[in-house]
């Protein structure tokens, strides 16, 4: 039925904790195409706690954009597609939606496998809840009134290389092995072990026949090597049964998707990751997903790809976390517009009970967007921890070369226009150099990595076929000068588009020039000394082939990092001007 | 399909069929049982939560060799003991013994070495409302129904009480203010307008009373009210926003009863929502509210967000397409009566049904 060499059309689902979403693929032309998108409201929480009734809502709006029925009269997905054109092929399916996994990390040094174990657990819906470790100096029993506490849905152990350390990680699965028979929880814990390969068959026989104990390849196979992906899997089987814990309805799509939905974190890592083997070894890929209930931020420098998934800061229900990671004051410096520091509170708190609801007043919209800036900025502060030495915070406080940006998730998916959300992009990450601000506005990317799996072809196609939104190119000047001076000379050269546009730009500006949406041109970019612009150094100049978008090509000279005014007054006018300057209105 | 909306449910119904399910966060024993009446304050269910372990080394504490520990054991596994109780011993002249640390039962005797669990203090599982047991599972489980006035909240400090409800302000707006309260409050529970004041609140500790319901609550009060030894209800959301005029109005005429409060914090993914259960005598069947409705026109609705956040109004039409905002943001709409304002357009997703 699922015959990828046969199979045409595809149908991704994806469960967002807001948006439900049927992305609908079919070749056309010789080449695969997203058709249309069917969004519904998720019904994952009160008072349904059942996935399906959001999903076929999806379907059925989908079914009435294409005019194409997907769905029988018993309300059963047609697979495979009929003689007459109606049903799909494939499904995949992905998910965000759900409650966190409640998380005890397990692993022997701090710097080897607890660093692994918690980037493992960072990439994906764990709740790390407690940590146990040789080196925490806790006696036996208090590791095991640790574990008893964390009430954990999972226990994710690793330790010791492949024929490496035994007799300690042994030493720590024994403490736990009691503290499991001592839990009493209603619903089971699952052990993962992903530690020294040789322990597999102790490990179990530590543990009582009724918990069930996944083996996994050893993420910390040697001391300098650290495979991470076949504990994903296996993690994402666990989060896949503690979902069907709390929501029903997840079997029927298993059904339909056979026997898998990916959480949608590990497929976009993929699109991103094939994204950076694509454009080659001199910039990273971005991807950033700010989700109502967790902001994901995806990097892949020259294919290696680092996911940090964090469940604090989401623009829903857990928007209250950014409190905890700064004061307020950070999110006002934000606002275009005279609000209060209460107002501002009130409005985290009310948007977190109704995370659903829509700004319909321009104070709120701003207030909307503010929030999103300093969600981005913190969820991209604490991924950029683990990113790889030179491109860290660690070893240097601007953004590396990134390109393309890849945005995604309801708020920046569906601004009124596409200026709030470049601005949201620009302000939030602050590029260097030359880069692409791309808008995923129906969430593929996690849909097309799930494809990739099965139809490696479409992910290809589809990314080059108009699904995103390409807001334009962005040249970031970095380097030191007085504000108003000018750093850089350009020359856009249209072709057919348009006449050549010749100009200076001075410190502290943000230009925008026409590119539209389709339109190729050729930028020459002429810095003064002491300015780079990504073409190798400082005072480099260069010239390259941009591409145009939905705002055209942005020249951001407002300074790496964006220093903005103390005074209120003056930085709101400040970001009244950079809303007038890209197009938006303020 | 596309008017096929599922909006939020929020209950304010004067007389209904109230079941809610009590649990006990970890298993224990069920005190009560199917169709028993039960009173606010009454148990219903209780567990032993286990607050430590020890691992006790008895062959180092008796002097012993490890395999000579069994020789020496006063107690065996699952026997309960009180602290200070012999666990092992007396060995030699000096009558070397190892005694239990705390109140408690041994887990696990092993190569000479003792798991003790020591017991926490009793956790008990009270009614909160008096009704009839109608289920129970026996071990962490209780379900009781009655039949009365249901008014759910958007947020609760986590605390749950039952006392005698008393108003205190002169309208829905008011703001709670510590001239209001007076020793006649004393274990009472207070209804007020809005709250942006921490010194209400502190007094209400020192008079103890039962609870607080308040339409509005500062966002920066939330510290304040987390701490609070009684349970706060919020109805509306945070910031300046009265009690809507219908729950103010089902409020008052409840005036002098004893009211339930369950100050649920709002958590994704869980069924529970902060609440008030005004328990009726009333014999007549009645049917329990709907949790799930689909929004048609001339249901009861409230807006949750701006301009007209917290009004309430009836549905009159469910627009075909998009509408567009100040904001420049495009959302379907509803055609909403808002009263005392007229009609307006409101986006579905700023909408919760009022039942």
């Amino acid at each position: 039925m699922n015959n990828v060499q046969e199979a045409d059309t595809l149908l991704a689902v994806d469960i967002g904790s807001i948006n439900t979403r049927a992305n609908l693929f079919d070749v056309v032309d010789g080449r695969y195409r997203m058709l249309a998108t069917g969004r519904a409201s998720s019904t994952t929480g009160p008072p349904l706690f059942d996935v399906g009734e959001g999903v076929h809502v999806a379907l059925e709006k989908l079914q009435t954009v294409t005019g194409r029925h997907l769905l029988d009269e018993s309300e059963e997905l047609i697979m495979p597609v009929s003689n007459e054109g109606t049903g799909v092929d494939v499904v995949v399916a992905t998910t965000t939606a759900g409650p966190k996994v409640r998380t005890v990390l397990v692993g022997l040094m701090p710097g080897v496998s607890l660093q692994s174990v918690r980037r493992l657990a960072a990439s994906t819906y764990l709740e790390v809840v407690t940590e146990i470790g040789l080196m925490d100096q806790l006696r036996e029993e208090e590791r095991i009134d640790r574990i008893l506490a964390a009430r954990p849905d999972l226990i994710l152990i690793a330790g010791g290389t492949d024929g490496g350390a035994s007799y300690s990680i042994l030493q720590l699965v024994e403490s736990i092995g009691i503290a499991t028979s001592l839990l009493r929880k209603s619903k089971p814990t699952r052990i993962v072990f992903a530690g020294n390969r040789y322990l597999g068959a102790s490990v179990i026989e530590r543990f009582s026949e009724q918990l069930q104990v996944i083996l996994t390849p050893n993420i910390r196979p040697s001391l300098f090597q650290e495979d991470l992906a076949p504990a994903r899997t296996s993690i994402a089987k666990v989060i896949a049964e503690v979902r069907a814990d709390h929501i029903s309805g997840f079997d029927e799509l298993e059904r339909w998707s056979n026997g898998f939905i990916m959480p949608a974190a590990d497929a976009s890592g993929r699109i991103v990751r094939y994204l950076s083997e694509l454009y080659g070894p001199d910039k990273g890929v971005l991807g950033i997903d700010l989700g109502a209930s967790q902001t994901t931020i995806a990097v892949a420098f020259n294919g290696t790809l680092r996911v940090a998934v964090n469940s604090e800061l989401g623009m829903g229900a857990s928007l209250r976390g950014i409190l905890k990671h700064g004061n307020i004051a950070k999110i006002m410096r934000w606002l275009p517009v005279d609000v209060s520091e209460y107002r501002v509170l009130d409005y985290i708190c009310n948007k977190s009970l109704h995370p659903h609801t829509l700004p319909t007043e321009m104070d709120e919209l701003h207030i909307e967007y503010a929030l999103a800036r300093q969600v981005i900025h913190t969820a991209l502060s604490f991924a950029r921890q683990d990113w790889p030495v030179g491109k860290n915070f660690q070893t240097t406080l601007l953004a590396p070369l990134l390109e393309p940006i890849i945005a995604s998730g309801g708020v920046l998916g569906r601004t009124p226009h596409p200026g709030y959300a470049a601005l949201i992009i620009l302000d939030a990450v602050q590029p260097t150099g030359i880069s692409t601000l791309v808008i995923d506005p129906n969430n593929l990317t996690p849909a097309l990595g799930v494809a990739a799996g099965r139809m490696p072809v479409l992910p290809v196609q589809v990314l080059d076929s108009g699904g995103y939104a390409s807001l334009g190119t962005v040249v970031a000047p970095v380097g030191r000068a007085k504000f108003g001076r000018r750093i850089l000379r350009i020359n856009l050269e249209r072709g057919g588009a348009g006449q050549d546009i010749i100009g200076e730009i001075n410190m502290g500006q943000l230009v925008v020039l026409p590119l539209a949406q389709g339109e190729r041109g050729r930028l020459t970019l002429r810095p003064e000394k002491g300015i780079d612009v990504g073409f190798g150094g400082p005072g480099r100049a260069g010239a390259l082939r941009v591409a145009g978008g939905a705002i055209g090509l942005i020249i951001d000279a407002r300074g790496r990092p964006i220093v903005l005014p103390k005074d209120a007054e003056r930085r709101r006018e400040m970001h009244q001007k950079w809303l007038r300057d890209i197009g938006a209105p303020g | 399909m596309a008017d096929y909306y599922l909006p939020p449910v929020t209950h304010v119904i004067p007389l209904t069929s109230i079941r809610r399910e009590r649990v006990l966060p970890v298993p224990g024993t069920v005190t009560v049982r199917v169709n028993e009446k039960v009173n606010a304050a009454q148990v219903v269910a209780e567990a032993e939560p286990v607050s430590k372990h020890y691992f006790l080394d008895l062959a180092r504490g008796l002097g012993v060799r490890e395999n000579q520990v069994s020789k020496y054991l006063a107690r065996h596994e699952g026997d309960r003991l009180d602290e200070g109780e012999v666990l092992a011993g007396p060995v030699g002249l000096t009558r070397r013994t190892v005694r239990a640390p705390a109140d408690g039962r041994i887990i696990a005797i092993s190569r000479g070495r003792l798991l003790f669990e020591a017991r926490g203090a009793l956790l008990e599982l009270r009614a909160g409302f008096p009704g009839v047991v109608v289920a129970t599972d026996g071990v962490n489980t209780v379900s009781i129904q009655t039949t009365g006035t249901l008014i759910q909240g958007v947020w609760g400090n986590g605390r749950q009480d039952y006392g005698v409800m008393r108003i205190v302000g002169e309208s829905p707006a008011d703001r709670f203010k510590t001239d209001q309260i007076d020793v006649n409050l004393r274990g009472a529970v207070l209804v007020a307008g809005i709250c942006d004041d921490p010194k209400p609140l502190h007094q209400a500790t020192e008079l103890a009373v039962r609870g607080v319901i308040v339409g509005g609550l500062s966002s920066s009060l939330i510290p304040v009210v987390q701490r609070l030894p009684y349970p706060v209800v919020v109805l509306e959301g945070f910031g300046v926003r009265p009690i809507n005029p219908i729950t103010y109005s089902l409020l008052n005429s409840n005036v002098g009863r004893e009211v339930a409060l369950e100050a649920e914090p709002a958590r994704p993914y869980e069924r529970r929502r902060p609440e008030i259960i005004i328990p009726h005598s009333e014999s007549r069947d009645m049917s329990r509210p709907d949790e799930v409705i689909q929004l048609t026109t001339g249901l009861r609705v409230r807006v949750l967000r701006s301009p007209y956040e917290g009004e309430i109004g009836t549905v009159t039409l469910i627009l075909d397409r998009p509408s567009v905002y100040p904001s420049g943001v495009s959302a379907f709409s509803a055609k909403v009566e808002l009263e005392g304002i007229g009609a307006v357009a409101v986006p579905v997703a700023n909408l919760e049904i009022l039942q």
